[in-house]
Parts: structure tokens; C-alpha cells; sequence
């Protein structure tokens, strides 16, 4: 379409402005996370990489890495089961107010974390649920569900019933054609489901904070009492490292919803 | 003057050629189409037209002077696209009103026009709905009022009678050439449909593959194509293959036997030279098979379809030749039957390979 | 491998439906959401003595209610400048640009890191030892206030306005435009006439958002901002970490009971879930 020069030129240095705001801060991150000097700036005279072997020297960070992948892998795999059962049961049932229970389902995305950790866990000592583990990853699947859950109901939505109806005439009965039929197709939705689901809890915060227990505490959390205290580099490391890992878990869910 | 000029026009995209050199003019008031199959160029052309897309080479030119500068806008253009394009956030009303505002017209006039041109599609009643709630046809009609409305120097159409059911183009095509008479607006439709172009036009420009084949009036192009594109693009007929015979009679040497034909139809030909020959159905007539007429082609009725005014009827001749006749419903004619052709040897088409 | 001779448990046959998987997820959703936050909802009333709206009155009072007040205000100032960024930013996009699948992904990008990571990356920049904060000689104040915890918020939720104002807009058909500007409409009055309001619902949707979540950040007045800019989430973390189980269960309520309304309200507007669905 013939349009004015000067719009064409206006757009592009606004458009890296707004690209700027959305990542100099993750990129400020992992810059200061190489400096050899002792403030996080960012590297010019050199690259070190003594911060990242801090953080494998102290034991405190790497239990943290471990306590988050166990919560996170745990919270991804039951999130992914509730969320596809529950996202099946919503695609192929009618019944009322069908809209309002499915923004329901939303609520944990909607509602400030904080109030789904202080809820939880004021829940979990009325009802005995102890453990260092148990609150935290149970804030976790409330937290991760309605990602699973749109998702897997993105796929259901659009895929092809008529595949299961053939599969009953030739002989299946339901069970076996979901083994056969369904969830094989389905799976990649779902494997990129309990990715996200990853993602989202290896790095979650502001519920996390009320349901650790001492001993007990994730990457993100630590990254925080840090900072508080004062800027190193270790910090960037560490949460250059925690970005890292997201990043991947998440790309790689994405590849799997692709080759939809 | 014209005017619609358009010059030497030319349109790349990328590598793709899609449209080579092309220079027409449409005349004040009259109904110009570009006709061809899909992908001949003639909406890129419609659009270059409209200032939607800018022309690798050559001119346009509206009311005399150049357009390539201007943006659509300031073109005073009116233009009805394929899917009707009709704001769906409006009313009727405001659909028609956007144009006039966009002139500067005054409000009194404002209303003024879009009664009248609402009132011209026969659409007043649904001026305060919108488009969502009209029929498909009915929102054609608002486009089409739409970019009258404002009375611009011409009138584009972009296939405006795609996706419509056949009673419904019928009818919006006789409407659109009432209202183009009455409005006597110059305008420039485009289409694929050859039976629309024949019925709406004064002037008719047939594309394909970017190129301009033919240039004329729907009689030129029906009774005198220029080319076997055109011939075979434009109406249905009889196709055959032969070698010029020879020039006094005048006759044409084909599988079939020899065809007899117009003495003109020769000019400028020499014996031996290879033709595609061409007989419209309507110009073609069942033979009394006892008589002893000496200008028939012969064969097996194939299929008889029976269209309400006429019968169309697929006779085999012979050699992989169908003849196509066009005659009264009241010939009875059975699949099978085995029939003799007529035709004055005038009316055959003779075209150089 | 086809898994086959599997007959079908009486149990699933009996009670096995759609309906009872999403009884299934629903139960799930209940016991573990909705009935802690009822009991935050039990919790915030005080059965001793002092009254049963003891802590409400706290929670409404002084501080705790400028703090509420700072949310929404902060929630709408954030609403404002990512709507405002953001919509330039989807039009180019989606009307200007030529590698829109690679520019969109630049955009989701960010969303896969965690917030606190990137709070601590604009902490970075704001600084002493930040690269522009050298070259500039001050950060200007940014840091460790309310301007610092705005550009917070704006970088972290931008691309909840960008996504749904995208779709919106690339949902528009070309012959809308085109038609508008054969009528006479030149540039920005198709803008103005034809694109805006076509693309309201995107832009709704993506305010929604943005204000819900910005309302209720916790780590961008914590990071970024100072003692005055503290918000909701805040104080509700700081009465619990006193031990003040009642306030901060008060103030949850609150929090949450306005936020639930507000949802309530645009929900018969814009169908929240098929927006976040779309993201």
C-alpha cells in the first residue's frame, strides 16, 4: 500500500525502542553474569566465568537447583494429567455454565500468587498436610493447571473426531481407542503442556515463598533474599543459569506444539 | 480524451511477470471489463488502477492527468472489492456516509445522497443494520452504493458477483448495468465470467498470462476473435483443425471433410496454411438428413441438455470432434440419434494457427 | 503398536463421561483453591474478642487502604503506557512489517522468564555499576521508586498487551482497509475510522490483563521501588510474616473480592479464558 515515507521511517526506531524495554533486562542479566569485576557491570575487560563455578561450590544453590527440578519435574507430570483429563472432560461434555467454570479454571493465572501461597499454606497446617515438599508442589499443580489446561484444550478443540468414530467401527471399543487413536495424536499438545508447566514452576516466586520450609528452597527464591542484601554477579550467574533452563524447557515445548 | 488511460502498463512481482505492457482506455461513461481467467493480471491491474499497488512501468491516467503520485484517497475513485469489504462496526447508513464525509460533502447534501443512492440498490429499509445482519447479496448492495455515493470519476469492480448464488448474480448483474446507465459513471469491471462481460459491456479487454488479446466491443470479441484464445475463451463453439484448401469457393480442409466458408474469412490466407476454425452453437442447425444440402457435418448425438430457453446438444462428427448446437426445445432430438448440421458458411470463424 | 483386547472396567463404563472428568478437574480445582482461599475468607474473621470485623478494619484503614488505592492506580498507570507501547508496536507488526512469525517471538520471548529474573535485570541497569548509569553520570532517581516500579511492570507485562492487540488486529480483513482508503480515508483517518474500533475487543482484552497482573505484582515494588511504593501483595506478605494471620487473610479478601468482581464484570464483555487461550 503507497504510504508516506516518513511513516515507514518512524516506525522502525520506535519499534526498537519497545524491543529494548522488553530485553535489555534479561540481556543486562546474563552480561553481568561474565564480569570480572567485583560489581555486576557489564564485561569489558574480559570474561570470567568464576561466578558460575561459585555457584557449583556452594552447596546451598546447588540443593536449591535440585529442590526445584524435583518440584517442578513432580508438579509438571501431575498438572499434565489433571489438566489433559480435565480438558478432555470440558471439550467433549455439555452442561451449564460451561463459560464460568472454564474461567474458573483461570482463577490461579488471574488472582495474585501471593494469595494462592498464603491460601495454601495456612491450608496445609489446618489439614496436616506436612512435609517440606508436599505444600510446595502442591501450590505448584494449582499454579501450572491452567496453563496444561489451555493448551491441551487448544488441541482438543480442533482435533478431528471422525479419526475416534472410525476407530469404533473398525472393531475398538472407547478404552482402546484412546490408547490407539487419541492420545497418540494428542501427546505432543500434552508434552508440551507439562513443559510449560515446567517453565512456569521452576521459575514461580511469589507463591513459592510462603511454602518452602527451611532446607526446602527453590532457585527463584534464593535469587531473591540475594538481592536483597546487595548486587553481586553470582546472582546474575545464577539467574542466568535459571534462564537458561527455562528457555530450553520452553523452546523445546514449543517444537512439540509445532509439529501439530 | 478518456477517462481511464492506461499505458504501456506493466507489473512485477519479484521475478513473476504478471502483467506485460498493457494499454487500454475506457471513454467518460462508458462500461469497460477485463476479462480472463484467474490470474491474468486483471485485478492486479483493477488495484494498480485504484492505488492499492504501484505499477513497475507505464501510465495511468484519470481524467487526463497522472495518478502515480496519488494514494488512493485522493484518487476519487469508488471501488466495490470481491467480498464486499463493508465495515461491520457501521450501520448501512454510516457506510454510505464515510465516503461523502471523506469528500467534503455538506450534510445536507450528505443526506440527500444517501437516500438516493440507497434508495437506487433498492436497500433503504436496512439503513439503520449492520452488514452482519444483511444477506449476502444485500451487502453487496451497500458496497456498490457505497462507492457511488460520492458520484467519483469512476466505478471499480473486483468480481463483485463472486460467491453469490447464480438467481442472486442474475439479477445484481442487471441491476449493476441499470444503475451504471442511469448513474453514468465510467466504469472498469473485472472478471473471470465471460457471459457477464458479453451482457454489461460497451467495451470488453481480454487477458491472459498479462497480455492483452483482444480489444472491442462484446460483438467483436463474440463474432470476430482475434485470436483462438479469445475464441475459445469467449462463448462456446465448434472447434475444428484444417489446412486452407482452397480460395475460390472458399473452403477449408478438415478430418472431418471439407468445410465451406465465408470468402472474407480467407483474406489475406493462402492455400495450405494451417486454421483453427470456429462455429458458434446458435449458428448451427439440425439438417433435414434427406435433403440434399450441401454444407452439413454429420454425426451421433452424444448428450442433449435442456436449458429452458434451448437445448444445448453434443453432436460427435467424427475424429474426436464434438459439435456443440444450440436449437429450439421444441427439436426433439434423443441421445443416439443420428443427425446432419447446417450452417452458412458466413458465420464460420477462421483464425490462424 | 496398537494396544488392543483391553475391555473396559465396569467402574469407567458406569461412571466414565466427559462430565466426570471435568467433575474430576473441578473436584481437584476445589479441594485445592477454592476451599484455601474459603478458609482465608473463615480466617479473616475474628472469633475472639474485639468483634468479628476486627481485621477489616485494619485492612481499610490508613496504610493498608492507601496501599490498595496505590495498586489500582499503579495497576491502571501500567494499563495505560502498555496499552499505549503496545498498541504501535502490534500495528507495526502486523500492517508493516515482513518477518512478523520472528518479530512475535521476540515478543513471547520474555514471557518464558521468570519475573524475578527480569526485575533484577532492569535492577542492573538502574544500578551504579550499570552500563548507562555511567555513561549518564545518575539513573535519574529510577531506582527504588515509583517511576522505577512503572517501567518494572510496563517491561514485564508488555507482551500481555501485544498479543491480544495483535490478534485482534491481524484478524482485520485487507479488503476492510482497502476499501476504506478507495472511499477517500487517507492513512491515520483509517486508522482512526476503521482499525481502532475493529480492534477494541484486542485492546480491552489486553488492558484487562495487564491491570489484573500489575495490580497484584509483588516483586516489582519489592525490587524496584521504595518503602512508599509498596503494594498489595506486600503488605498482605509482610502481615503474614509478622504473624498477623487475621490482617493478612483481611486484606487477602479484600484484594481478592474486588478482583473477582472486576473479572465478573468484563467477563460478559470479553470471554477472559478465549483470550488467554489465544496467548
Amino acid at each position: 500500500m503507497t504510504d508516506g515515507r516518513l511513516t515507514r521511517l518512524g516506525y522502525v526506531p520506535f519499534a526498537l525502542i519497545v524491543y529494548a524495554v522488553l530485553l535489555v533486562p534479561v540481556i543486562m542479566v546474563i552480561l553481568t553474569s561474565f564480569t570480572t569485576a567485583t560489581a555486576p557491570t557489564v564485561p569489558t575487560e574480559g570474561v570470567s566465568l568464576e561466578w558460575y563455578s561459585k555457584l557449583l561450590n556452594s552447596s546451598q544453590i546447588v540443593d536449591a537447583l535440585v529442590v526445584s527440578t524435583i518440584v517442578a519435574v513432580t508438579s509438571a507430570v501431575l498438572s499434565g494429567i489433571i489438566g489433559t483429563v480435565t480438558a478432555f472432560g470440558f471439550v467433549r461434555a455439555e452442561f451449564p455454565y460451561k463459560e464460568t467454570f472454564s474461567t474458573l479454571l483461570l482463577l490461579p493465572l488471574m488472582i495474585s500468587p501471593v494469595i494462592t501461597g498464603l491460601a495454601i499454606v495456612q491450608y496445609a497446617g489446618k489439614i496436616g498436610l506436612t512435609g517440606n515438599f508436599t505444600p510446595l508442589i502442591l501450590g505448584h499443580v494449582v499454579l501450572t493447571l491452567p496453563y496444561v489446561f489451555l493448551i491441551i484444550r487448544a488441541r482438543l478443540v480442533t482435533f478431528d473426531q471422525t479419526l475416534e468414530q472410525a476407530s469404533w467401527t473398525m472393531g475398538a471399543n472407547k478404552l482402546e481407542t484412546v490408547l490407539n487413536v487419541t492420545l497418540p495424536i494428542v501427546a505432543p499438545s500434552v508434552l508440551t503442556g507439562i513443559l510449560i508447566a515446567f517453565v512456569v514452576s521452576f521459575g514461580e516466586f511469589t507463591a513459592t515463598q510462603f511454602l518452602i520450609s527451611p532446607g526446602t528452597t527453590t532457585v527463584p527464591v534464593i535469587i531473591y533474599t540475594e538481592l536483597r542484601t546487595g548486587l553481586e554477579p553470582t546472582i546474575s550467574a545464577l539467574a542466568a543459569v535459571l534462564a537458561v533452563i527455562m528457555l530450553v524447557a520452553a523452546l523445546l515445548g514449543e517444537r512439540f506444539g509445532e509439529d501439530n | 480524451m478518456g477517462m481511464l488511460e492506461v499505458e504501456d502498463f506493466t507489473k512485477y512481482y519479484g521475478d513473476l511477470l504478471a502483467v506485460d505492457d498493457l494499454s487500454f482506455k475506457i471513454e467518460e461513461g462508458e462500461f469497460g471489463t477485463l476479462l480472463g481467467p484467474s490470474g491474468c493480471g486483471k485485478s492486479t491491474t483493477l488495484h494498480t488502477i485504484a492505488g492499492l499497488r504501484e505499477p513497475s512501468e507505464g501510465s495511468i491516467r484519470l481524467r487526463g492527468e497522472d495518478v502515480i503520485d496519488q494514494s488512493p484517497d485522493e484518487r476519487n475513485i469508488g471501488m466495490v472489492f470481491q467480498s464486499s469489504a463493508t465495515f461491520p462496526h457501521m450501520t448501512v447508513e454510516e457506510n454510505v456516509r464515510y465516503g461523502l464525509e471523506m469528500h467534503g460533502f455538506e450534510e445536507e447534501e450528505i443526506e440527500q445522497k444517501i437516500s438516493k443512492y440507497l434508495g437506487l440498490v433498492q436497500i433503504d429499509e436496512y439503513r439503520d443494520h449492520k452488514p452482519g445482519e444483511l444477506s449476502g447479496g444485500q451487502e453487496r448492495r451497500v458496497s456498490i452504493a457505497r462507492a457511488l455515493a460520492y458520484e467519483p470519476d469512476i466505478l471499480l469492480l473486483d468480481e463483485p458477483l463472486t460467491g453469490l448464488d447464480r438467481v442472486l448474480r442474475q439479477e445484481l448483474r442487471n441491476e449493476i448495468k441499470q444503475i451504471q446507465r442511469e448513474v453514468d459513471v465510467t466504469t472498469l469491471y473485472v472478471t473471470h465470467d465471460q457471459e457477464e462481460a458479453l451482457s454489461m459491456s460497451d467495451k470488453i479487454i481480454v487477458l491472459d498470462n498479462g497480455q492483452k488479446q483482444q480489444e472491442g466491443s462484446p460483438t467483436e470479441i463474440y463474432d470476430g476473435p482475434s485470436n483462438s484464445f479469445v475464441a475459445n475463451f469467449v462463448g462456446k463453439s465448434t472447434r475444428l483443425k484444417g489446412t486452407v484448401a482452397t480460395l475460390d469457393p472458399p473452403a477449408v480442409e478438415t478430418p472431418v471433410g471439407t468445410v465451406p466458408v465465408g470468402a472474407v474469412a480467407l483474406e489475406g490466407l493462402e492455400v495450405g496454411q494451417r486454421v483453427e476454425l470456429f462455429l458458434r452453437p446458435e449458428d448451427v442447425e439440425f439438417a433435414d438428413p434427406a435433403g440434399t444440402a450441401t454444407t452439413t457435418l454429420g454425426g451421433t448425438v452424444n448428450n442433449v441438455e435442456y436449458l429452458g430457453t434451448f437445448s444445448e446438444v453434443l453432436v460427435d462428427v467424427g475424429e474426436g470432434v464434438e459439435a456443440i448446437v444450440h436449437t429450439s426445445t421444441s427439436n426433439v432430438v434423443d441421445v443416439g440419434d443420428e443427425v446432419a448440421l447446417d450452417f452458412d458458411p458466413a458465420n464460420v470463424i477462421v483464425l490462424e494457427e | 503398536m496398537i494396544i488392543k483386547g483391553l475391555p473396559i472396567p465396569d467402574v469407567v463404563k458406569r461412571y466414565g463421561s466427559p462430565r466426570a472428568l471435568v467433575a474430576l478437574g473441578l473436584g481437584f480445582l476445589g479441594v485445592a483453591y477454592v476451599v484455601p482461599i474459603l478458609l482465608l475468607y473463615w480466617q479473616s474473621l475474628n472469633f475472639g474478642d474485639g468483634g468479628l470485623f476486627i481485621h477489616y478494619e485494619s485492612a481499610l484503614s490508613g496504610i493498608y487502604l492507601q496501599t490498595l488505592l496505590r495498586s489500582f492506580y499503579y495497576g491502571i498507570l501500567t494499563t495505560v503506557v502498555t496499552l499505549s507501547l503496545g498498541y504501535v508496536l502490534a500495528y507495526y507488526i502486523a500492517f508493516r512489517a515482513q518477518r512478523e512469525k520472528f518479530l512475535l517471538g521476540l515478543v513471547v520471548l520474555p514471557l518464558w522468564i521468570a519475573y524475578v529474573i527480569r526485575y533484577l535485570g532492569i535492577q542492573l541497569l538502574l544500578f551504579e555499576s550499570s552500563p548507562l548509569v555511567q555513561l549518564l553520570g545518575t539513573d535519574f532517581g529510577i531506582l527504588f521508586s515509583t517511576r522505577g516500579v512503572i517501567i518494572g511492570l510496563t517491561s514485564v507485562f508488555l507482551p500481555f498487551a501485544i498479543l491480544p492487540i495483535y490478534h485482534a488486529l491481524n484478524s482485520i480483513e485487507d479488503e476492510l482497509i482497502s476499501a476504506s482508503r478507495t472511499l477517500g480515508a487517507g492513512q491515520l483517518r483509517t486508522i482512526r475510522s476503521v482499525i481502532i474500533p475493529l480492534s477494541l475487543s484486542g485492546i480491552v482484552a489486553g488492558g484487562l490483563i495487564v491491570f489484573i497482573l500489575a495490580t497484584g505484582s509483588f516483586l516489582a515494588p519489592a525490587i524496584l521501588g521504595s518503602p512508599g511504593d509498596t503494594m498489595i501483595a506486600n503488605v498482605i506478605q509482610g502481615a503474614y510474616s509478622n504473624f498477623n494471620v487475621g490482617l493478612a487473610s483481611s486484606l487477602a479478601v479484600i484484594y481478592t473480592t474486588l478482583l473477582l468482581v472486576v473479572i465478573m464484570a468484563f467477563n460478559s464483555y470479553v470471554n477472559i479464558g478465549r483470550v488467554l487461550g489465544e496467548l
